[in-house]
């Protein structure tokens, strides 16, 4: 039996999790031309921009306010309605998202009002200015995503002739997985518009000369357009299952809010989904995919079975990688996010009791907490992000690295953990780990160190 | 004079100027240049917040404390581990803390919240000597006494806890951090204890922070000149050093923007005098190195030194100065390194052409003036699009600045080196110039930018409408 556990500590030591700001200007990094303006100090901006950029390896251009003191006592106003002329008029985006930070929360700014002033005062201006409140002292990194897609969900579409097409949220992942998931749906013949697509704007090739914007991205007509789609797919529930819901009561289009497709059994709900809402035949390549995934998995099995592996990340990921370690016969222990939701705690005491697992959930909880749980009850392997390295590192344990931030190795945002390929990429990934570590590797069979029975 | 991109907002025009053009003399004389001063709104500027000036660059280094960011979590999330700042242990590098104020404290006060967070922190680690505390935005906003506190956890924990009121929006730059950082340590630990050791012929090091083991270059040719060093102001420091630096005789000031208020304090408090040196580049160490040994009385050790290290290093130079002979260089720093290395350059044969600063002030720019030869174009915290226009217009070969600007160097096709985390490192001394000669020849010489000229393949069907 699984136990769902809260840290008991006020202060938080290691936390997995960042600011809502972040998530607004990812998502809009997935928007063809969009920019976003950040309403706070300049660190607000800075800070995040920095930390895209170790984990993206892209130029992340994100424009301040750049409250100060003064500005702090008088209101923001002056420096937003600046700010979004001097964005305007320098780079003409196709949008521009305004988020909001502690600080200018804090101090109360009615960013909505000050906005609509400044299209009011400038007729000129044809682009849409969206503004999203995203104040970290209420969620994580993951809520600013989820309150950019609510904002676009009521915000853009536009009723027209239907248009065959399926939305897909992909939610907080890497480029890799959106360029798998948009494979997988290519496979089945269907055409997705993507909520948002920041595969190729972050993570780009070299063009030139370089263009003003990075190529790609959802555009605003898909935006407008994806009133008129067949069905909204979320494929995580904490980062657009809301907004599928939107545009289900709003638009009238059913909503299919998913476990994030890793593994055999999540990659084949999304599947059959996509086939049940386009009423498309299961492509003959995504069959092979899942066999081939399924061979892996065999393969793989006698080194694989009964290890025990502590997972941690945002709610949606921790979800989908605990399935899959169930799949492929790793003894799931610990499960940690750094979010107080409690809808995942009651989805992962389901989770684990479909699965039969015997694990901790830990909720509101931070990488401290998980070290010293290990310590105690030591676990084979670890998968989450580049912040678990210190466990890695005093514990001698393999961190597997997915999820965000990746910022000490190299490549990771190209790589997708999502859909068949890449739990197949995973089997192998963790495999490897397991060869590396536990010992001699000779005709495909392994010897464990120290000799078991062999004293 | 006015870029291109900033037709629409002219008063940049102040923060960009041509040495030997409109008033600003060849000889330097008459240059002047709006620094310091409130980012233009809607600019992506580098610059970052007080809070990161203090936690970032003055605090965080320091060792064997607990680093305590009171306010939400991205504040503290951000800071954590991207700075580094090595030192023989790396609990600062490993472990932050965050009393992670959520909505109910922005209305009730986060007070207790922090008093709790810092006396659980230090009974999970018994082993750490102190408490650093910085204020962010939102506790500052709602008016927490953070001062209070950290008097208050001080009799509880029994250890000293430092609160750095360093809220991000105090001041324009992280500048403004670094002076909080500066007075805090001063005020709150420099001279708390009186040791009686013989402290002759000892010095601190004021404004070096160890980046990627900068001190490993440098500290041993000190002491082997017969100097001792006591105190880093702050690379590899433990709070005991930081509470005895006014036993040293001299205070060696490297990063004169971050760290001369401490080496002033000090100079008015205890008399301690202090010089300023640059420890990267050859002739500079050497100065260095000479300059320390007058102030002893220890010239002829220094010359002996200079003499072996530079000779061991030689042949590397040139080797590498043979490569890189006439390149240009946009050299883009916080602040002092943007005129600590235009000397460097040309000790490889490179010159500099474009100088840049995230956070200068004016004694900043009165230095890279006088350092940059005529035509030399100087900008004050360039915002994304003036840094791509100069990269295309003045197409340096070489553009050094910090991780962010990396990428859209590339995108640009244009070589970098990282000049605030280094690409390996370390960069100063004579060693380190090695390092730093071997990384810009990389940087120049690898084949991928041949490819790119000669290879790269038109782009054809692009969805993109800006793409030519
Ligand atoms: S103030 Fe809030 S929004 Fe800004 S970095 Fe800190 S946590 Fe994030
Ligand atoms: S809230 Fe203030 S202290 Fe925190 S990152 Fe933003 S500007 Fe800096």
């Amino acid at each position: 039996m699984s136990t769902v556990t809260k840290q008991k500590r006020a202060v938080a030591i290691n936390p997995t999790r960042s600011c809502a700001p972040i998530g607004a200007m990812l998502a809009t990094y997935g928007v063809h031309g969009a920019l976003t303006i950040n309403h706070g100090s300049q660190g607000c901006a800075t800070y995040p921009r920095h930390q895209m950029a170790r984990h993206f390896r892209e130029p992340i251009e994100v424009a301040t306010t750049s409250l100060t003191e003064k500005t702090t006592i008088y209101g923001g106003r002056d420096n937003l309605i600046a700010a979004m002329e001097n964005v305007y008029e320098r780079y003409h985006p196709t949008m521009i998202t305004v988020c909001s930070t502690c600080l200018s929360e804090t101090i109360g700014d009615d960013i909505t009002g000050i906005v609509d002033e400044f299209i009011e005062g400038h007729p000129d201006v044809d682009i849409p200015i969206i503004t999203v409140n995203t104040p970290s002292y209420i969620g994580t990194h993951i809520t600013g995503f989820d309150n950019f897609l609510k904002t676009v969900a009521v915000d853009f579409p536009v009723k027209d002739k239907p248009n065959g097409k399926v939305n897909i949220m992909p939610g907080w992942v890497n480029p890799g997985d959106i360029r798998e998931i948009e494979a997988m749906t290519r496979k089945m013949g269907i055409e997705g518009i993507f909520l948002t697509d920041y595969s190729d704007t972050l993570d780009g090739g070299i063009y030139r000369p370089k263009p003003q914007f990075p190529k790609g991205g959802t555009t605003i007509e898909e935006l407008r357009d994806s009133a008129n789609s067949l069905a909204t797919i979320a494929l995580q529930k904490h980062v657009g299952g809301e907004a599928a819901e939107i545009y289900e009561k709003q638009y009238g289009i059913p909503a299919y809010t998913l476990p994030m497709p890793i593994g055999i059994e999540n990659t084949d709900k999304f599947i059959k989904t996509l086939s049940k809402v386009t009423g498309r035949e299961i492509s003959e390549e995504l069959r092979d995919e899942r066999a081939r995934l399924l061979d892996a998995i065999i393969d793989a099995h006698m080194f694989l079975t009964s290890l025990k592996v502590a997972i941690f990340g945002d709610p949606d990921v921790v979800e989908g990688l605990v399935r899959l370690a169930a799949e492929i016969g790793l003894e799931p222990k610990f499960a940690l996010t750094s979010s107080d939701f409690k809808p995942w705690g009651e989805d992962m005491m389901k989770l684990s009791d479909e699965l039969g697992l015997d694990m901790e959930i830990m909720m509101k909880s931070d990488l401290h907490e998980l070290y010293k749980k290990i310590k105690e009850e030591p676990v084979d392997l670890i998968f989450g992000t580049s912040k678990g390295r210190f466990i890695e590192e005093d514990l001698d344990i393999p961190l597997i690295r997915m999820g965000f931030p990746i910022e000490d190795r190299f490549g990771y945002h190209r790589r997708a953990i999502v859909g068949y390929r890449g739990g197949i990429y995973l089997v192998d990934k963790i495999t490897n780990a397991v060869l590396a570590k536990k010992g001699l590797v000779v005709s495909n069979t392994l010897l464990e160190k120290p000799v078991e029975g062999a004293d | 004079m006015l870029l291109k991109c900033d037709k629409t907002i002219p008063e940049r025009k102040k923060h960009i100027v041509i040495k030997g053009e409109n008033g600003c003399g060849g000889d330097s004389s008459g240059c002047e240049i709006a620094c310091n001063v409130p980012t233009t709104p809607g600019d992506m500027t580098e610059r970052g917040c007080t809070y990161a000036g203090c936690r970032g660059v003055v605090g965080g280094p320091v060792k064997d404390v607990i680093q305590m960011t009171h306010g939400p979590i991205g504040c503290a999330y951000y800071s954590w581990g991207y700075r580094p700042h090595l030192a023989d242990s790396d609990f600062h590098m490993k472990y932050i803390f965050v009393s992670d104020i959520d909505e109910s404290n922005i209305i009730f006060g986060g007070e207790k919240k922090l008093l709790q967070s810092i006396i659980e922190a230090s009974k999970e680690f018994p082993e750490a000597k102190g408490v650093f505390v910085y204020n962010t935005c939102p506790t500052a906003l709602i008016g927490d006494d953070g001062k209070y506190i950290a008097k208050a956890a001080q009799e509880k924990i029994g250890k000293p806890v430092v609160f750095f009121p360093c809220e991000g929006f105090r001041g324009v730059s992280q500048s403004q951090g670094h002076h909080v950082g500066n007075m805090t340590i001063f005020d709150t630990l420099v001279g708390s204890v009186e040791p009686e050791e013989d402290y002759a012929y000892s010095i601190n090091i004021v404004g070096d922070y160890n980046i990627k083991n900068d001190e490993k270059t440098f500290e041993h040719l000190f002491e082997d000149m017969g100097v001792n060093i006591i105190t880093r102001f702050t690379g590899n420091v433990s709070i005991d050093d930081l509470k005895i630096m006014h036993k040293a005789q001299l205070n060696v000031v490297h990063c004169q923007r971050s760290a001369t208020y401490i080496a002033d304090m000090m100079r008015e408090k205890y008399n301690t005098p202090s010089i300023n040196v640059t420890l990267w580049g050859i002739s500079n160490m050497s100065n260095a190195l000479r300059d320390v040994a007058k102030f002893f009385g220890l010239e002829k050790e220094a010359e002996r030194i200079i003499n072996t290290e530079t000779a061991k290093i030689k042949p590397k130079i040139e080797y590498y100065k043979k490569r890189l002979e006439g390149k240009t260089v946009f050299i883009y720093q916080g602040a002092p390194r943007a005129w600590h290395w235009p000397d460097l350059m040309r000790e490889l044969g490179m010159e500099v052409v474009v100088a840049a600063t995230t956070f200068g002030h004016e004694d900043d720019y009165d230095k890279i003036f006088k350092k940059v030869k005529k035509g030399t174009l100087v900008i004050d915290n360039p915002n994304a699009m003036e840094l791509e226009e100069i990269i295309e217009t003045y197409k340096p070969d070489l553009f050094i600045s910090g991780n962010k600007e990396k990428y859209l160097a590339y995108k640009l096709g244009t070589s970098f080196v990282n000049g605030h985390t280094y690409e390996t490192g370390p960069y100063a001394g004579y060693s380190g110039m090695v390092n730093f000669a071997r990384d810009i020849d990389r940087a120049i010489n690898t084949p991928v930018w041949e490819m790119l000229r000669e290879k790269a393949w038109p782009v054809k069907n692009n969805s993109n409408p800006e793409v030519v």
